[in-house]
């Protein structure tokens, strides 16, 4: 179980991520939501242990990350994202480099490299430089190597992010099934239709600090709304959306 | 008087079309080859840094020439050529630096393509742009050396101004001549090619140039007299080096080249007009007929092969940083450029050595074997440990902290193994086989093993307090001092060579001295050794792309202070 309590993060004094506290359970998708800026990538890398928490405690089956951070990330599998990838290097390099790494025995790296990059339809290209590849296409490679090495826990930042609507009904299926494996799900997303259909539960995030935590059936009822995207806009969205395209219209007519 | 200057040329330039000081603007801030730099490089002060250097130089020259005047009637030749010379090659190192940029790119035809500005407009834009950082080098590495060069050389013989500005004509059709070259072998390149095979075949030409432009500087010799100038020996020298045809293109102007050397300034009008006809006419057919190209090529390359499975090159971490840095070397330009730095210097020295091997007998083992190929381990030891300082890609090593799953210890093995792959494993392989020319063989043998465990030492130097993985972090051009720091290594290595290379050239004679000379040096690089894996068992992997995140809050709010709350109050910037 992936557990954050009082976790904070703040940048030269401004909280970025204030006092949060929510749990994922293994078996369980936890969809992470908040709109720009309300400090969902600040906490996913603070659960990565890429950034430092100001304050507050993650832990995972009960032990704090800091205790053992290498054995934690030897469980953990990240998306980031935005999909950085050390362009000169083609997908198959790339992984293999992330195997070696990870210090995968090179049979099975080769196997189950051979496997993503044909089911993920990448093979083809296997040689080209990651360069050239398309957002969609780097979102692949990101996600085969977040997976390669059979995760525990597997966090995934707007995963779907570039995806083409086949790509993204696999991905749609794969997290229900890691799910089901008896996996920790944790994945952000702005898609709200999606998390509606494959989350357990959700996180909703505003400002840093969280405003919903429970499961989508449970606040539908308890907010009386139909759908996760009214119950977000109440929760998450300032505006009046439809005045601000207006205004927006109407400043470039000017 | 610079004020005035100053507000003529803004004068002049507000009369230029918007569109073009618009583009020449933002060109002149790309005009440094992207990919030959760091994305993360500050390139104004990187490029102001240079104009320093070469200010320096120029002042240091002038300097020299006051006070430490030669005597009259000395012959000068020389040192007209040396300076153009110089003048060459900071012309040659801004060419590769700003290789490809006068061409259209993706980016411009993405970007520029569906804004109203015609190709032309482009064209010329990027053309000032390079016109501009050309004339800044020329300006500054010769504005002290050329007034006090006329002062000097010009007042005794045919007056300070003709002199002036014979040296300027010369210097700017040097200029003109090298970087019309470099135009023209890309455009004709990018005319006869297809779009992404040229592609492959620049950055090979920009290597190539690179190496013949230093090679050019540090291989060639000066021709002080008239014997030496008209000597048959040297006859294709003249004919074929451009630093001789502007030298003799100057003296042309100046009025002081003899009649037997009029051929060689001829071949300086000829080579710049032929160049310069080429380099315009392969330009503008290049933004005529491949702008379109360069839309329509695909991003991906589904055809290209890949070198099949590369042998594994230790444990599972050294494999993949080994295998990394040798990717990061062949497939970066930027890396491949700087490396190509010292590598010339290295093969420059291998080519003269080379030379000898096949044409002289063979000679005693001597300091004309022990010292080459020190200063060629140290060139590449050095070397290969700076270019492992360019980062490849900040924001991508979020993937190596989150596989971090070994101590620092296992790191900086990984990185030690790539340095003694890459950098000492070939000039050993090189010596060896230049170690043929040398008699007895065993002697030379007995060198190469020296400069193996050589190698080992600075390899272990390199790696002092270097807690990084090759390629992650450090060196971002302009903002660190590391050419200083690196030639400052350099030299202290050129010392400590010199000093190891007389004492074993005594030492291959002593088979008693040869062993402690060999147990001295085993014992330091097994001290280096012991020092690097104890620090680096309290040290932590750095890696440069945590910079310290700042949300600013810029205060601007339409509610009077007081109504302010506290907290933000306190954290509202003025």
């Amino acid at each position: 179980m992936l557990e954050l309590r009082r976790v904070s993060k703040h940048f030269s004094g401004i909280p970025a991520v204030d006092d949060v506290s929510f749990s994922a359970l293994p078996g369980q998708v936890t969809g992470y939501l908040g709109p720009n800026g309300s400090g969902k990538s600040t906490t996913i890398k603070m659960i990565t242990a890429l950034i430092e928490m100001t304050a507050g405690q993650i832990l995972v089956d009960g032990k704090p990350i800091d205790d053992d951070l290498i054995s934690y990330k030897r469980r953990m599998g990240y998306v980031p994202e935005e999909p950085h990838l050390y362009n000169h290097l083609s997908d198959a390099e790339y992984l293999t480099m992330v195997a070696d790494l990870r210090g995968l025995a090179p049979r099975i790296a080769g196997e189950r490299i051979d496997g993503m990059l044909r089911l993920l339809s990448l093979y083809d290209d296997r040689h080209a430089g990651i360069a050239g590849y398309s957002k969609g296409m780097r979102q692949k490679v990101l996600i085969a190597a977040a997976l390669m090495h059979n995760p525990d826990l597997v966090l995934l930042d707007e995963p779907f992010s570039g995806l083409d609507v086949g790509s993204a009904l696999v991905l749609r299926s794969l997290i229900t099934e890691l799910a089901t494996r008896g996996k920790v799900v944790l994945f952000s997303s702005h898609e709200l239709d999606t998390v509606e259909r494959i989350s357990d539960r959700v996180v909703i995030l505003h400002h840093g600090k969280v405003v919903a935590d429970d499961s989508i059936a449970r606040l539908r009822t308890l907010m009386e709304l139909p759908t996760l995207e009214a119950i977000f806009s109440q929760l998450a969205v300032e505006h009046d959306t439809d005045s601000m395209a207006r205004q927006l219209a109407d400043l470039i007519r000017a | 008087m610079l004020k005035v200057f100053g507000l003529l040329f803004d004068r002049w330039t507000e009369r230029l079309p918007l569109q073009l000081r618009v583009l020449h603007r933002q060109f002149l801030l790309r005009v440094v080859d992207l990919e030959a730099l760091s994305i993360e490089a500050d390139i104004p002060s990187y490029l102001g840094q240079f104009a320093g250097i070469l200010i320096m130089i120029s002042l240091c020259h002038a300097f020299g020439l006051m006070v430490f005047p030669p005597p009259p009637f000395a012959e000068t030749w020389g040192y007209e050529q040396a300076r153009i010379a110089d003048m060459q090659l900071v012309i040659g190192l801004c060419s590769v630096l700003m290789w490809d940029t006068t061409f259209p790119d993706k980016r411009d035809a993405m970007l520029l393509g569906p804004l109203p500005i015609l190709p032309h407009m482009i064209l010329f834009a990027k053309m000032a742009a390079s016109a501009s950082v050309l004339a800044v080098g020329i300006l500054a590495l010769n504005f002290a050396s050329s007034g006090a060069m006329s002062i000097v050389f010009g007042l005794p013989s045919n007056g300070f101004f003709r002199f002036f500005f014979a040296w300027w004509f010369t210097l700017t059709a040097a200029s003109a001549f090298l970087y019309g070259a470099v135009l023209a072998i890309q455009g004709f390149g990018a005319l006869l090619l297809s779009r992404r095979m040229f592609l492959r075949v620049s950055a090979v030409l920009q290597l190539a140039a690179f190496g013949t432009i230093l090679a050019g500087r540090f291989l060639q010799p000066w021709l002080n007299t008239f014997s030496e100038l008209t000597n048959p020996a040297y006859r294709a020298l003249l004919a074929w080096s451009p630093t001789f045809w502007f030298f003799a293109l100057f003296n042309h102007i100046n009025g002081t080249l003899p009649r037997e050397l009029q051929w060689v300034a001829n071949r300086a009008w000829l080579a710049l007009a032929l160049v310069l006809v080429g380099s315009v006419s392969s330009l503008a057919l290049c933004y005529l007929r491949t702008m379109k190209n360069t839309v329509e090529q695909p991003d991906l390359d589904p055809a290209a092969s890949s070198i099949g499975s590369l042998p594994r090159l230790g444990n599972s971490l050294q494999s993949a940083i080994a295998l990394f840095c040798f990717r990061s070397i062949t497939r970066s330009r930027q890396h491949r450029v700087a490396l190509a730095f010292y590598w010339s210097i290295v093969f420059a020295i291998a080519l003269s050595m080379a030379r000898d091997l096949f044409t002289n007998p063979p000679e005693p083992v001597s300091l004309g074997l022990i010292m080459p190929t020190i200063i060629m381990m140290s060139f590449a030891v050095v070397g290969l440990r700076g270019v492992f300082s360019l980062p490849i890609s900040l924001k991508a090593n979020w993937m190596l902290r989150i596989t971090q799953l070994r101590p620092t210890t296992d790191y900086i093995a990984a990185t030690r193994r790539s340095l003694q792959l890459f950098g000492v494993l070939p000039i050993v392989l090189l010596s060896a086989a230049l170690g043929l020319h040398f008699r007895p063989l065993t002697h030379a043998y007995q060198h190469v093993a020296f400069l193996a465990i050589f190698g080992c030492i600075l390899v272990e130097l390199s790696l002092i307090h270097f807690d990084k993985v090759p390629f992650t972090c450090s060196f971002i051009p302009g903002k660190t001092n590391f050419q200083v720091i690196f030639w400052g290594a350099a030299f202290v290595f050129l010392i400590l060579g010199l000093l190891f290379g007389a004492y074993e050239l005594q030492s291959l004679k002593d088979a008693h001295q040869y062993v402690f000379l060999m147990a001295f040096c085993m014992a330091i690089a097994i001290g280096l050794w012991i020092f690097n894996r104890l620090h680096a068992r309290t040290a932590a992997l750095y890696y440069d792309e945590v910079i310290p995140e700042v949300i600013t809050r810029l205060g601007i709010t339409l509610l009077p202070p007081s109504a302010l709350p506290e907290e933000t109050k306190l954290k509202t910037l003025p």
